[in-house]
């Protein structure tokens, strides 16, 4: 970087009028951002507030902070709106689900990543092609068919098909790191007389922490936010996941907003911290995700 | 690469997967197509009516509005989502304070569940008690209130609104992380011959991620055709199938009206339209990069 010394009286005035218009872009650009920013977040900043005050002073006071921090709105949502029973049934439906996709599908993904085999790309191929199909294709059969095995509003009538929209992805996502480690590293451990399941398990899957963490987090991501499926194969309250639970407690109480907004808050806020704790690894996986989907 | 000699061993551990992913996921796409020949209300036995569910959508008026609005749904995106998040994307990717903050609340809506999403904008909406009409009030724009959900006029476009809000976010980062990739020394040298910055905006950072705009022209035409809970949950279809689009008229269709091979080949449609497109965009794709690579 080189700087001028002796700058002469011309150069000078452009240099700061160049100055002024790099402040003046940098204004606009802040502007924008800040616009945008707002657009983004007040409507929610806006919810949870209003989660907070009566149903009177929501009438006549919709913006700012509430006078006075009305609690009953959550005991009411929280016991009326059975949210802790959803919210159980959320994390148990996607929890149980989480864990037998990243199983089956790392299992899966370390024969398609690290063998050859006839028919091995095929496979693979076959697999990433669930990340086309569309869901509202698959709504009626999946009934039919839970309906005629006996799982209609049971957990599993869930749990299947979140495990088998998520394998795509994550055989996709393992795949591509397993694919990266070097050759050498079974080799050592087949010296050593280990059997190819036990290296997958000692081994391979320890390795794929990293990407293991990311998928994870989709998945969990994509069960807790899952609607469709809940709509049509549950129908017991007890059995509702939060987003049905939500869906099904605002059509009844659709004239209690803060009460409605109170059960929204405790849905959205723990959605959020876990959002900014692992913002990194999910806004990451999110794009490799879709960009590659 | 190792060529494993017992097969059984492969089989094990491939097969868990490839059950549950056939049966859940392969399999219903099929059955589904069977379905849609069928004339059958979930209990009686099925009657097999040939292409007559085919023929009868053809002219079925609310299908084509479900159709038209699926369309906006697309247009909204394409024309919403991927310019914003350009210019976002575009913005935040220079050293500037906060960028980070920007970028979190950026992305914020993407995770948020939709169902949460819809019931937080019904109540923005909302006619009295909606922040976007007290906001017009006190604006001194009364005029412009409107019930915005309950107008069919309006109520499409309330929606694609939401959509717009929901998805900016997702094509922001996709944008970003392709600006990353960027050649700097060829932003360098556009610099050194005096390019502007919109001139290497234009001529060096767009043409150089522009597989990556097309690849998000097509997660948002896919993500519009798939577009339901939003809908279901905001205004299920109404006022007047105003706001319909095929995953909802297919809803409500079978499980409703229980009319399951009519709402059957809907979901075929659905089917159809997506993987057409998809197809398409593939074709479309890889005969541009194999141009540049050439």
């Amino acid at each position: 970087m080189q700087v001028d010394h002796q700058p002469v009286p011309r150069k000078e005035i452009n240099e700061s009028t160049a100055r002024f218009k790099k402040r003046a872009t940098r204004v606009l650009i802040y502007l924008i951002l800040m616009v945008f920013a707002i657009v983004n977040a007040y409507p929610i900043i806006w919810m949870i507030l209003n989660s907070f005050k009566s149903g009177q002073e929501f009438a006549l006071n919709p913006f700012g902070l509430p006078t006075e921090w009305v609690w009953a709105n959550y005991v009411e949502a929280w016991f009326t709106a059975n949210i802790n029973t959803y919210f159980f049934n959320s994390v148990f439906v996607g929890g149980v689900a989480v864990i037998l996709t990243v199983l089956f599908g790392a299992l899966a993904s370390y024969f398609l990543a690290r063998f050859q085999f006839k028919g091995q790309k095929l496979l693979y191929s076959f697999f990433i092609l669930g990340l086309l199909v569309p869901i509202h294709a698959t709504l009626v059969p999946m009934f039919i068919l839970m309906q005629t095995i006996g799982l209609l509003d049971t957990r599993l009538a869930l749990i299947f098909p979140y495990i088998a929209f998520n394998l795509s992805i994550t055989i996709f996502l393992l795949t591509s790191f397993m694919k990266s480690f070097s050759k050498e590293i079974e080799e050592s451990a087949i010296m050593d007389g280990a059997g190819v399941f036990k290296i997958f398990w000692s081994i391979i899957l320890p390795m794929t922490r990293p990407v293991l963490a990311t998928v994870i987090i989709i998945n969990f991501i994509n069960n807790w936010n899952e609607f469709s499926f809940a709509l049509v194969l549950i129908n017991d309250d007890l059995l509702s996941t939060l987003p049905l639970g939500l869906a099904n407690f605002a059509g009844q109480h659709s004239t209690n907003y803060t009460a409605q907004m109170a059960a929204l808050t405790i849905v959205l806020v723990p959605t959020i911290l876990f959002y900014l704790f692992m913002e990194k690894q999910i806004v990451e996986g999110m794009t490799q995700g879709a960009v590659k989907g | 690469m190792h060529l494993l000699k017992s097969r059984w061993k492969i089989a094990l551990g491939v097969i868990p997967a490839l059950l549950v992913y056939c049966i859940f996921s392969i399999i219903p796409i099929f059955i589904s197509f069977y379905y849609s020949f069928m004339s059958w209300n979930g209990f009686s036995p099925m009657d097999y009516v040939g292409l007559a569910n085919f023929r009868a959508i053809l002219s079925d008026s609310v299908f084509w509005l479900s159709v038209r609005n699926n369309l906006i749904v697309v247009a909204a995106s394409i024309f919403g989502q991927i310019p914003i998040a350009l210019v976002l994307a575009l913005l935040l990717n220079r050293k500037i304070k906060g960028a980070k903050f920007f970028r979190t609340i950026a992305f914020l809506p993407v995770v948020i569940s939709t169902v949460v999403i819809s019931l937080t904008w019904r109540m923005i909406y909302n006619v009295e008690q909606g922040l976007l009409n007290h906001l017009l009030n006190n604006l001194g724009l009364s005029a412009l209130a409107q019930n915005w959900l309950g107008n069919p006029d309006y109520a499409m476009y309330a929606i694609a609104a939401v959509i717009i809000w929901q998805f900016v976010g997702l094509y922001f980062i996709i944008f970003l992380s392709a600006l990353q990739t960027v050649p700097k020394d060829i932003l360098e040298a556009a610099e050194l011959d005096g390019a502007t910055e919109w001139q290497k905006t234009r001529y060096v950072t767009l043409p150089s991620i522009w597989g990556v705009i097309i690849i998000a022209v097509v997660l948002c035409i896919s993500g519009s055709l798939k577009t339901f809970d939003l809908i279901y949950v905001m205004t299920g279809g109404g006022p007047a199938n105003a706001t319909e689009v095929m995953a909802t008229y297919m809803y409500t269709e079978t499980f409703q009206g229980l009319r399951y091979g009519y709402g059957s080949a809907i979901s075929v449609l659905i089917f159809v339209f997506s993987i057409t497109i998809i197809v398409f965009a593939n074709v479309l794709l890889t005969k541009r990069s194999g141009a540049r690579r050439a």
